[in-house]
């Protein structure tokens, strides 16, 4: 019995990967030549780009003083004021501030998005698109697929910014370095071009990520309203996961 | 002309349609009825390539549309628009902007042209002052009218209604099957009505053909209906309780 039960997961997960890599391969063709509906996709990232500005504003500032917090202890002991700007920046850029804002939109983005789609395939308006010679993966799927990765990428690069900012004025609050030393210790040198560009390879792979989960189980939905409910919850999920397992392997990939 | 022949349809193990031939004359009103689940639904939805038959073929204007595949279906959607029971209007839309959306897809239009002539359109389903209304707002009987403009817009040949008036009071009821009857009488188009609602059926059917346990049943005319000594479609066309109808 337990090995049936191994395997009936096993048989879902290459199902689940399968149907993700199909729905890519569906996406991508709409993109060239280009046949995405402008008006959806500027639609779509008003909602989730622009109305996701304050809660990552929030999270990202928050982060930034949490790490200078963190760091107080050992950086007043060894008087290392100097590397606090390097300190901060290292993590935030390359980890906290991607992966923190990966984990919001997955959140607030991919599960509205899921829980979207599938209350459409439910109540059959995804039909409706279908029989109105309405194509639903270049007007509903690609448009939202491209602004959540978008999303994902602008709001990292909101997010560096915001936490480099909490954490230069928390450092100054708490631990009495200045803005111009955290900046100093930011740009000596220790920190260059690779570490915010390993942040933002991070974002769009977690973008695409939340995009296909989001997308794949929302138009899987079955069952009604609890169906929808089951879509959302599938969709937190696999994206909480596949952010963490990919973070690891870019993390190991993009190294140094 | 549409013809339905020798078409079989199972869900798994569960045959719903078992060999079910008819043809539907062009510019007629066309009443499909029968128990609920007897597979009414399924069969138009073969039209529009929503499902599949098991075996059997479909011919719409001279072509087999039975083996066609998703992308072939985009033309034949074009000319066979459908009514869903449930309007299935999009609920992040106006009513106007749900009617403009195939107007800008198919006819090219600028979003503001597409408005304008979407509420052209609703005021032919006498709708045009709930234009600018989100669907979750209004009632069954004004979602179905606006889905019946929205299915409009194509200038479709025919034009497929699920239970188009189930769940409506009788007004609104008595106001769809007028304008399914406009559109055969005024616009010559092709109506697939599958329905339980006796009234509609005995007001603007020109063909009926009755479903039975997965198989045609009885096909003809009103007078047909009326007139037939068969036990199983009297008993169903009057609504008795008792008889030899199994369900």
């Amino acid at each position: 019995m337990a090995a049936e039960a191994v395997g009936a997961w096993f048989l879902e997960i290459a199902e689940t990967t399968g149907a993700m890599t199909v729905l890519l391969a569906k996406v991508l063709a709409r993109l060239v030549p280009p046949r995405v509906d402008a008006r959806e996709l500027v639609k779509n990232l008003y909602k989730m780009g622009v109305r996701s500005l304050p809660i990552v504003a929030v999270t990202a500032l928050f982060t930034g003083a949490i790490m200078v917090i963190q760091a107080a202890t050992i950086v007043k002991r060894y008087g290392a004021e100097g590397l606090l700007g390097w300190g901060a920046g290292f993590g935030t850029l390359r980890e906290i501030a991607p992966l923190l804002t990966a984990l919001m939109i997955s959140g607030r983005v991919g599960a509205n998005n899921t829980a979207e789609l599938g209350t459409m395939v439910v109540t059959e308006q995804l039909d409706a698109l279908r029989v109105l010679a309405i194509d639903p993966i270049s007007f509903l799927v690609a448009p939202r697929f491209i602004a959540i990765v978008s999303t994902l990428f602008m709001m990292t690069l909101f997010a560096d910014a915001l936490a480099l900012l909490g954490a230069a004025y928390t450092g100054d609050a708490l631990l009495g370095v200045s803005p111009t030393t955290f900046y100093n210790g930011l740009t000596s040198g220790l920190l260059n071009f690779g570490d915010v560009a390993t942040g933002l390879v991070k974002s769009v792979v977690f973008g695409l990520v939340i995009a296909l989960t989001s997308c794949h189980f929302g138009l899987a939905t079955k069952g009604g309203a609890p169906g929808v409910g089951r879509a959302v919850n599938a969709t937190v999920m696999a994206s909480a996961a596949g952010i963490f397992v990919l973070d690891y392997l870019t993390s190991f990939a993009l190294g140094d | 002309m549409i013809q339905f022949k020798n078409i079989v349809k199972s869900f798994g193990p569960k045959p719903v349609l078992n060999d079910v031939s008819f043809d539907v004359p062009t510019g007629s009103v066309f009443f499909i009825i029968g128990a609920s689940g007897v597979g009414k639904s399924v069969l138009i939805k073969h039209l529009v390539g929503l499902l599949y038959r098991d075996s059997g073929e479909i011919w719409l204007d001279d072509e087999d549309i039975s083996k066609f595949d998703e992308s072939r279906m985009g033309a034949i959607r074009k000319k066979c628009a459908m009514v869903f029971q449930h309007s299935t209007l999009f609920d992040s839309m106006t009513c106007a902007e749900n009617v403009a959306l195939p107007l800008r897809k198919h006819k090219h239009l600028s979003l503001r042209e597409a408005l304008a002539e979407a509420r052209e359109r609703l005021k032919v389903v006498r709708m045009q002052e709930f234009a600018d209304r989100y669907p979750p707002e209004m009632g069954d009987g004004m979602r179905k009218r606006v889905a019946i403009a929205r299915a409009l817009t194509v200038d479709p040949k025919y034009v497929l209604f699920d239970e188009p008036t189930t769940s409506l009071d009788p007004v609104s009821a008595r106001r769809v099957d007028a304008l399914i009857r406009e559109l055969s009488d005024k616009l010559g188009v092709t109506s697939i009505v599958v329905s339980h609602d006796l009234t509609s059926l005995f007001a603007i059917a020109d063909r009926i053909v009755m479903l039975y346990r997965g198989k045609v049943r009885l096909q003809g005319s009103r007078a047909d209906f009326k007139s037939t000594e068969d036990g199983v479609v009297q008993q169903f066309i009057h609504g008795r309780a008792t008889g030899p109808f199994e369900l």
